[in-house]
Parts: C-alpha cells; sequence; structure tokens
C-alpha cells in the first residue's frame, strides 16, 4: 500500500517539516542563520553603483565580462586583458580592482564602484577631466577616472608623486599622463572644498 | 567673403572661440564616464564571434586541411575555410584601395591569419575550436633577419601579392589610390641624387661616417579591433574601428553585389590606432570575413583580433642605416649620402625616403640616397604614427653626428643649415612673399623658446663631459625640422540650423582621439557667430558626407578649411533669410528684419543684430523656429554644405604655376625643436629621461590644450620608442616572444621627466588661419631624440635603436 506522501515543505538543512513556505524560512533563518533557500551555484549577490543585482554567473565569468558584457557597464575596457593596464579597474568596497583578473563568482556581497557611477555621482573628477583634456581617444580613462577616485577616497589631499604612483599601473597609449595630475588635483580641492562646506563649525 | 588658401587672418580677428583655453572637449564628458562606445563593446542580439586561424610558422603552406573536428565542436556556428570556392585565392581591395587576400593559405610570417575562421557562441569557444584543426604543412625555409637576409644562401622572398594580381585588383576598383601603389612596388632598390655628393665631400673639411638601426616596433593600439557585419535582408550593416571608415562603405559593392545606398555604416568612437593598424591591408579585408559568415549565417558577427594579433605588424623605419656625411669646420653640410636597407618594402618605394627632410628643409645642395627593401618573414611594417620616421631618423642622425664630431653646439648647426630645397633663408623669404605669409624666422624662434626654457646654455656640454654627483651622466640633446601641413587630403561637411537654433555640423568621420571634432566646433562657432556650446558634430553617424580622416596629421587643415567655407555659406543663407524671409509662388515668410538687406546684418553670440544698431537684435532661434513644423512647414531649412581638397594651390597672384601646384614643391616655413634631457648611469646602462621640452611652431593653435596633448601624448611615445619598444621573435622559430602588454613595454606616467608642451603661432602655415598639424610629428622626430641626448652624455653613439641598457654597456665596452 502506497503510503501518502507527508503535506508540506520540507527544510533542506535538516528535513524537519512544515506547513507553510514562511515557517520554513522563519526555521531556516533562525536555526540554521542563512537564507531560506540553497543557493544555486554560481549565485551572487552584488551591488553595482548602487543598484542590487542577484544572479547567476558562470565559474569561468570574470568579474569585467559581468560588468561590461552581461549588465552593460561599458567604462570598464579590455585594453591588455591580462592585468598589464589598468583600463579595466573597478573599485570594490574602496579599492581599485582590476575586473580583469577578478572572478564574477569571488564578488558575492562586494559593493562595487564603475565609472559610470562616480559621474553618475556628479563627482567633481568628471568635470576636472573635461576641462583638462585628461583624454585622448578615451579608451583607457574610465579607467584613469576610476584610479583617481579610489586615490581621492583614501587619500583627498594627493600630491603629484602621490598621483603619479596610484597611477602606473594605468596605461594610456595616447600619452595624456601628464593632464591626470592637473584634473586630479583641481577635483581633489573642489571634494575638500565640499566637505568642508558639509562640516558644522 | 574670399576664402583662399593664403587667407590666414590671425591679425585684426576676435576670435570667441578658435585659439582659446578652457573649451569643453564635445567628446569629453562620453569618454570620462564610460558611456563613450566603441566597436569593441558593442554586443548586438545573436551575434556570433569569428576568429581567424594563425599561422604557426613563420614561412609555411597548407597541403591539406581536415576541419571536421572543428566544425563538430559544441557552439561552432560556421567554419570559412580558404579553399571555400567563394574565396580561394581571391584578392580584394583592402585599406587604401591596397590589394590582399581574403583569407591566403599560406603563410609569411608566424601569427598571419590564413586557413580557416571560425564562428561561433563565444570567442573562446573559437579559440578552442582553432585548436581542433588538423594541417597538413608545407613548412618553408624563413629569415627573419634584415641582415642575415642579404647574406648568400638566404632564402629568397617576395612581396605576397604579385604585382599582376595587384594591378588587376585595382584596375577594377574604382576607389584604388595612389597610396596603394606603395605595396605594390616596394621591391628592390632606388637611388636619388640632387646636387652632386661627390662634389660636396670634396669642398668638406670633414667627412663623417656612421651607421644606425631600428628594430622593430609596433603601434599596439588600446582597443583590441574588430569588424561586426550584420545583414538586414539584403542590405548590410557595419561597424568599423578603422580610420578610413567610409572606404568601408565604398568597397562593399566592390565586393558584394550590393548598392552604397543600402549599405549602413556605423562608426564608434575608436581606441586609437595612429595609423599603423589602419594601414594592414587586411584590416579592411576583416569586414569582407565578417560579411561573408553573416550572410551565410543569418546572424550578426563580429570578428575579433586578440592582443597578440595585434602586434603582427610595424612601422616603417624598420630598417639599417649607413651614413656618409661632408661638413665645414664651422657647421656647413655640404652633402648627405645614406643607404638604407628597410624591412619589408612600403618604405623603399620613394627613392628620397630618409633624404626628404633635407630636401624640405635645409640648403645643403648635395644628397644622395638609396632605399632597398629586404622581405623577412615579419608581419607588414605600416605607417606607425608616420610614415616620417625614417625622414626624421635620418636628419637627426645627421645633424648630430655633425654637431658631436664638430664640437659645435647643435642648435647652431640646424640654424647654419636651415633653408628649402638647397636654398638658403632669403629664398624663403621671397616664398613666404609670394604666399602671403609673415616673415618670421621660424627656426629661430623655436629654438630660443627651448634654449631658455630647458636652460641650454648652462646645460649644455661637449659629449661625455659631465658627471653628475649621483654618478650618472648627464646628456642633453636637440631636434628639429618642419611642422607637418596639408599636404593631403579632401573633406566634405554639412551645416544646419536646427529648428531651436542650434547648429549640427553633418559630416562622418572616425574620432581617434585627437581633440579635432572639439576644433570644428570651435572654427563654426566663430565662423558662424555662434556660442562655442550651440554648436555640435555626431561624427558617428553616417550622414553621406565624408570628413578628411584622422590621417597623416592633415585633418584639421584640410577639415579646418572645409568647415570654414560651409559655414560662411551658411550664415550667408541664415543671413539672406533673416533681411529677405522666403518668398516662392504660393508662399512667403516675412523677414525677421524689414527694411535691411543681409550685408547690413551680422551674428555674434548666437544672436542676429543690425551692424548700424546693435540694440536691433534677435537671436538666432527666434529667426529659424519656424523652419520646419513637419506638417504645416513655414519655410524651408537654412542650410550649406562645402567640400574642399587640400595640398593643390594656386598661386595667390593668380598666375597659376606648375610650381606652386605640385604640394611637394611648397616650402615649409614652420619649423620644431625639440630638447631633451637624461641621465645615463654607466653601471647599469639604465638611463632617464628627465626632462623635455617640445617647441611647435603650429601657426595657429585653433584648440592649444588639443595641440599640447598631441605634444605630451607624441614624447610618451617616442620615449617608448626610444628606449624599450621592440617586437621580439624567437630566431630559431621565428615565433613572435613578447606579442603582450606586459612583455612588450609602453610607457607609463612615471617613464618620462616633465614635459614643457611650447606652442609658437607664426601663422605661416598652409591650413586655415596659418594654422599647420600636430598629430605625428613630435612622436615622429622625438622617437630617435634618445639617440643625441645619450651620445651627449657618453660621448658615444649608441644609435641603435631601442637603445636598451645592455647596448649602452656594449658601448661603454663593459660586456
Ligand atoms: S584589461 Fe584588465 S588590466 Fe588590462
Ligand atoms: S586616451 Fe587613448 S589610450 Fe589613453
Amino acid at each position: 500500500m502506497a503510503v501518502a506522501a507527508k503535506p508540506g515543505y520540507s527544510c533542506p538543512y535538516c528535513a524537519t517539516s512544515f506547513n507553510t513556505v514562511d515557517d520554513l524560512k522563519d526555521h531556516v533563518l533562525k536555526v540554521h542563520g542563512t537564507e531560506a533557500l540553497p543557493r544555486p551555484e554560481g549565485y551572487v549577490k552584488l551591488t553595482v553603483n548602487g543598484q542590487a543585482w542577484e544572479l547567476e554567473v558562470a565559474p569561468n565569468w570574470t568579474l569585467f565580462y559581468l560588468l561590461h558584457d552581461q549588465l552593460g557597464y561599458t567604462g570598464a575596457k579590455t585594453f591588455c586583458d591580462r592585468g598589464a593596464c589598468g583600463s579595466c579597474t573597478v573599485i570594490i568596497d574602496g579599492r581599485p580592482v582590476l575586473s580583469c583578473m577578478t572572478l564574477a563568482i569571488e564578488c558575492d556581497g562586494k559593493n562595487i564602484e564603475t565609472a559610470e557611477g562616480i559621474a553618475a555621482a556628479k563627482h567633481p573628477l568628471i568635470e576636472a577631466y573635461v576641462k583638462h583634456h585628461a583624454m585622448q581617444c578615451g579608451y583607457c580613462t574610465p579607467g584613469f577616472v576610476v584610479t583617481a577616485k579610489a586615490l581621492l577616497d583614501r587619500n583627498p589631499d594627493p600630491t603629484v608623486e602621490e598621483i603619479k604612483e596610484a597611477l602606473a599601473g594605468n596605461l594610456c597609449r595616447c600619452g595624456t599622463y601628464p593632464q591626470h595630475p592637473i584634473a586630479i588635483i583641481e577635483a581633489a580641492k573642489k571634494v575638500l572644498a565640499a566637505r568642508s562646506e558639509n562640516t558644522p563649525a | 567673403m574670399m576664402d583662399s588658401d593664403f587667407d590666414y587672418e590671425i591679425e585684426n580677428q576676435d576670435f570667441s572661440a578658435i585659439g582659446k583655453r578652457g573649451i569643453w572637449r564635445i567628446d569629453g564628458r562620453e569618454k570620462a564616464s564610460g558611456s563613450a562606445i566603441y566597436t569593441a563593446d558593442i554586443k548586438l542580439p545573436g551575434m556570433l564571434y569569428a576568429r581567424v586561424f594563425n599561422s604557426p610558422y613563420p614561412h609555411a603552406g597548407i597541403k591539406s586541411m581536415d576541419t571536421s573536428k572543428v566544425e563538430a565542436f559544441p557552439g561552432v556556428r560556421a567554419v570559412l575555410r580558404s579553399d571555400d570556392p567563394e574565396i580561394k585565392d581571391k584578392v580584394v581591395p583592402g585599406s587604401y584601395g591596397a590589394p590582399w587576400y581574403v583569407l591566403p593559405d599560406w603563410a609569411m610570417w608566424e601569427g598571419e591569419p590564413i586557413g580557416l575562421v571560425v564562428a561561433a557562441d563565444s570567442e573562446q569557444i573559437c579559440d578552442e575550436a582553432l585548436k581542433l584543426v588538423e594541417i597538413d604543412w608545407d613548412i618553408r625555409p624563413f629569415i627573419t633577419d634584415i641582415e642575415d637576409a642579404q647574406k648568400p644562401g638566404a632564402p629568397e622572398l617576395h612581396n605576397k601579392v604579385p604585382n599582376d594580381i595587384y594591378d588587376a585588383v585595382n584596375e577594377n576598383n574604382p576607389y584604388a589610390s595612389a597610396f596603394s601603389e606603395l605595396f605594390r612596388i616596394a621591391e628592390g632598390h632606388r637611388t636619388f641624387e640632387q646636387g652632386s655628393v661627390k662634389k660636396g665631400f670634396a669642398e668638406a673639411d670633414k667627412i663623417i661616417e656612421f651607421k644606425a638601426r631600428r628594430r622593430m616596433h609596433t603601434w599596439a593600439q588600446p582597443e583590441i579591433p574588430s569588424a561586426i557585419c550584420r545583414w538586414n535582408g539584403g542590405y548590410p550593416e557595419i561597424w568599423v574601428k578603422h580610420q578610413h571608415a567610409y572606404e568601408h562603405k565604398q568597397v562593399m559593392p566592390v565586393w558584394f553585389d550590393v548598392p552604397m545606398n543600402k549599405v549602413t555604416l556605423h562608426v564608434p568612437y575608436q581606441g586609437a590606432m595612429f595609423g599603423g593598424w589602419n594601414w594592414m591591408n587586411w584590416s579592411t579585408v576583416i569586414h569582407y570575413i565578417s560579411a561573408l559568415l553573416s550572410k551565410r549565417t543569418g546572424k550578426p558577427v563580429k570578428l575579433c583580433f586578440n592582443r597578440r594579433d595585434d602586434f603582427y605588424g610595424g612601422a616603417l623605419d624598420c630598417g639599417t642605416y649607413e651614413f656618409k656625411v661632408g661638413a665645414k669646420k664651422d657647421g656647413t653640410i655640404t652633402a648627405v649620402a645614406i643607404k638604407s636597407d628597410y624591412v619589408n618594402g612600403p618604405t623603399a618605394a620613394e627613392a628620397n625616403t630618409g633624404i626628404y627632410h633635407f630636401i624640405e628643409n635645409s640648403r645643403i645642395p648635395n644628397l644622395f640616397k638609396e632605399n632597398n627593401s629586404v622581405v623577412v618573414n615579419r608581419g607588414p611594417v605600416t605607417a606607425v604614427r608616420c610614415e616620417q620616421l625614417a625622414n626624421t631618423l635620418c636628419f637627426n642622425m645627421v645633424f648630430s653626428h655633425v654637431a658631436a664630431e664638430l664640437g659645435l653646439d647643435p642648435t647652431e648647426v640646424a640654424l647654419k643649415n636651415d633653408g628649402y630645397d638647397g636654398e638658403d633663408s632669403e629664398y624663403l623669404t621671397e616664398c613666404k612673399k609670394r604666399f602671403g605669409k609673415p616673415q618670421r624666422d621660424s627656426l629661430r624662434e623655436c629654438i630660443e623658446a627651448g634654449k631658455k626654457a630647458i636652460d641650454w646654455d648652462n646645460k649644455w656640454h661637449t659629449p661625455g663631459t659631465r658627471k653628475l654627483p649621483n654618478g650618472k651622466m648627464h646628456g642633453i640633446g636637440f631636434v628639429w625640422t618642419h611642422e607637418w601641413n596639408s599636404k593631403r587630403g579632401a573633406g566634405t561637411v554639412g551645416v544646419l540650423f536646427e529648428p531651436d537654433g542650434s547648429v549640427s555640423l553633418m559630416a562622418q568621420r572616425a574620432d581617434t582621439g585627437l581633440c579635432a571634432e572639439t576644433a570644428y566646433c570651435q572654427i563654426a562657432a566663430d565662423e558662424l557667430g555662434m556660442r562655442y556650446e550651440d554648436v555640435f558634430l555626431n561624427s558617428h553617424k553616417d550622414s553621406g558626407f565624408a570628413m578628411m580622416t584622422p590621417d597623416g596629421s592633415c585633418n584639421l587643415c584640410t577639415n579646418g578649411w572645409v568647415i570654414r567655407r560651409a559655414c560662411r555659406k551658411a550664415k550667408r543663407k541664415l543671413l539672406e533669410f533673416a533681411a529677405l524671409g522666403y518668398q516662392e509662388e504660393f508662399h512667403s515668410y516675412p523677414p525677421a528684419f524689414e527694411g535691411c538687406g543681409p550685408e547690413d546684418l551680422d551674428v555674434k553670440d548666437s544672436v542676429i543684430f543690425v551692424k548700424a544698431n546693435p540694440a536691433i537684435s534677435k537671436t538666432v532661434k527666434e529667426v529659424v523656429k519656424e523652419v520646419m513644423c513637419v506638417q504645416w512647414w513655414k519655410h524651408p531649412q537654412i542650410y550649406d554644405w562645402s567640400w574642399k581638397q587640400t595640398g593643390a594651390h594656386v598661386d595667390p597672384t593668380g598666375e597659376a604655376s606648375e610650381e606652386l601646384i605640385d604640394p611637394n614643391k611648397r616650402p615649409h616655413f614652420c619649423r620644431q625643436a625639440h630638447f631633451m634631457e637624461v641621465e645615463v648611469d654607466p653601471e647599469t646602462g639604465e638611463i632617464e629621461v628627465t626632462n623635455v621640452v617640445c617647441v611647435n611652431d603650429v601657426g595657429k593653435a585653433i584648440n592649444p590644450e588639443g595641440v599640447q596633448g598631441q605634444q605630451y601624448g607624441g614624447v610618451y611615445m617616442a620615449v617608448g620608442r626610444g628606449k624599450h619598444e621592440e617586437v621580439i621573435l624567437d630566431e630559431p622559430t621565428g615565433v613572435m616572444l613578447n606579442g603582450n602588454l606586459l612583455d612588450y613595454k609602453i610607457t607609463t606616467i612615471l617613464d618620462c621627466g616633465p614635459i614643457d608642451p611650447i606652442i609658437v603661432e607664426t601663422a605661416m602655415g598652409y591650413g586655415p588661419y596659418g594654422a599647420n598639424g600636430i598629430g605625428e610629428n613630435v612622436a615622429d622626430l622625438t622617437s630617435t631624440l634618445l639617440g643625441p641626448a645619450v651620445y651627449n652624455a657618453l660621448g658615444v653613439a649608441v644609435d641603435d635603436f631601442p637603445i636598451t641598457p645592455a647596448k649602452i654597456l656594449k658601448a661603454l665596452g663593459k660586456i
């Protein structure tokens, strides 16, 4: 005689049964301290320029491929394709990172910023880059902007030497290098001025 | 208004945008924010990716191949074989119209794209699948070194496309250009003589003989190239990364049975290519392959190159040079003879390559040049910023060696020999008069500005005599030549007043980053009387009008004239409309300025006003706002267009003279001078470039920051070329060893000391407002500036570029 299956939902971790999905979710969260359901392989949750994404990534996807080809953040560019040029730089949790050398699957829970986000937040770097012609063909430019933003976040008042040091990993075949410190110093001044305006005396 | 090429109009013009600093680049925001789209960024629905097989051998043919495993590989959607009946042995017009194989079945260099192309769901699948091809090879003897290639018993090699095939393809191509000739006639020796070098050597106090060499270097473009095609029914749509985007629209009807008006062309932003890539014959031919595969699969196809593929090609100066120079004690040069062997052809096509700047730029009467092409198993050489590299190398070497060997200040030697075509500065004075140019001594001005900026009088010393406290040797070098100008080029542009009072410049062009589009808007703003921010050029659109491409430093000097002409015509139309309104049989529109003639009106800051009483005014917007209300239109659009070809110039006196119509007989009046300081470590051979001063008489700087960008960029590229750029092959196998940006070093921000970019404006150029070009010349001229600087530091010449530490130590006898 066939045994009727127990109605309800069983916990994937300990097999306890529940009558409703909500009960199961409460149990998993409380007892196992994790998401209600096991994540499919390759599932990542990340934030790009303040937007939350939940997606499944293949294990061989680089962060560059995810951002550029899947999500359409074209600010990350491939120049060298192997960690030598900095044109694919994005900021992950405050640090500049080469997205061509980072696997997307490692970015679960990360907060990512790209040039598009820096521009959308009206960071003075963009204006300074345009004004001081810190670009020619522009292919490497977003990578420089991202590296510069990460620098200003950790060092709001850098010297020319510190800027050069920070940009030493960004290649520009058009040779726009001397124009970057000028733009970055101007942007830094604007960020500092805005900060002091917002700080109560 | 008169619009001749002698109308330089620098003085008495109150420009509001031309020449101003702080003008916003029209492409700036897009580029800085990452929203500028390049061909590499484009992904279309259902798009397939394609990759070409690269020959693993430097010289080999495919006897037979089995592609069954490639075809069966999951994700592969199409395989195109070189023996496919549609393309077998097929040669078609490529870049500049120069014929090339669609897909050859034999290779002249390791890495050459041959044999088969795979289209698949991803680039990775293509690469995996390509590994599965089984080929029965006919492996042939090869040679990669230009000197070894001339030794007895070396394999005899020829140009890849035989001349008869070349001619047949050219004959059927209505767009074949003069440049395609370069690749056809490139084999063998050519000689040039002016005056008598024998006589010149006899008159000399000293004969100076030496050798130089330039190893293969390349462009290393930032955006890796690709070609996209999608057939929409019978109409192809193409996305092109190429300086001559329009050329692709022209060749589609030659390649396929499709009329030009059914080809849609997209020209996204271009991650620079410095000429180089876009001269490679297959930079155009890859579009043939993507179009064919797209047609066959019914999908959009993006043919992708990878970073390594982009290193198979070099610059026109690659080769060996032998010099013999005669000079008087005071630095007057009496004769120059140079013999050069160039890698793979085109540089040797013209007999005077290498001696050309002596003709263009000096009073030296006796000149001799022998050019020889030596074919080796390396990729083609092309104009990599730019085709003048061999000329500037020879010019720099001769002047620096003469000064050093005679113990003279090189700036003095330059001034002593400055001239044109064997004639001295008095002749130039005459010519300046004839051409309506101001009388200024450009070389002297450039040298004075540069010497002051670098503190030459305190720093220059005789070679090998200044040791610094840090133990290094101090060196200072100087080079000079003429400016680049509008010797070639043609372009068309439309100028349209939109109903909101803004102005669209309508033309298609490839943006490679030169800031030229911004400069066009500056010219248009001033010529129309519009505010700069009211003018815009959307160059990515195929509007049917094509502007001069970003080539040969000629684009602003061509397109500037074109824009100026078109704007003057359009402004005239605007004022006619403002003064007279519009009348036709059944319709009329009242004038905005009743009772005025067009000549009574003018425009400034986008406002039309009555000249006699500027208080009477209306904005351009008010005047044109009813231009087109789609269904209930009130009056036609206000627009005009213009075309111009540069290079051919008519005598300003009106008497046409053969001499003046030949652009090669048009004297250069503007000069440039560059100075470099180095510190050379005699223990390690390390060179540090500590200071550079660039002085360019650009005639008129339309966009000064744009000019300085080219000065900076030129120096950074040149420092890399001088110090470390070299494509290295493994000698026993002919395989490229450093086809990536880790091993082929381009300069970083840390690799050069401060650069002082000085602009001189004498208005003596042949471009609009007396302007010259600037895109190529600094990179070109300063690529070998390291030679004179190192010579000055060490007292021995190390003119084998790149000048690596090992070469320095060898020259010092340390290894
Ligand atoms: S593309 Fe990532 S570092 Fe170059
Ligand atoms: S602007 Fe072209 S590579 Fe940097």
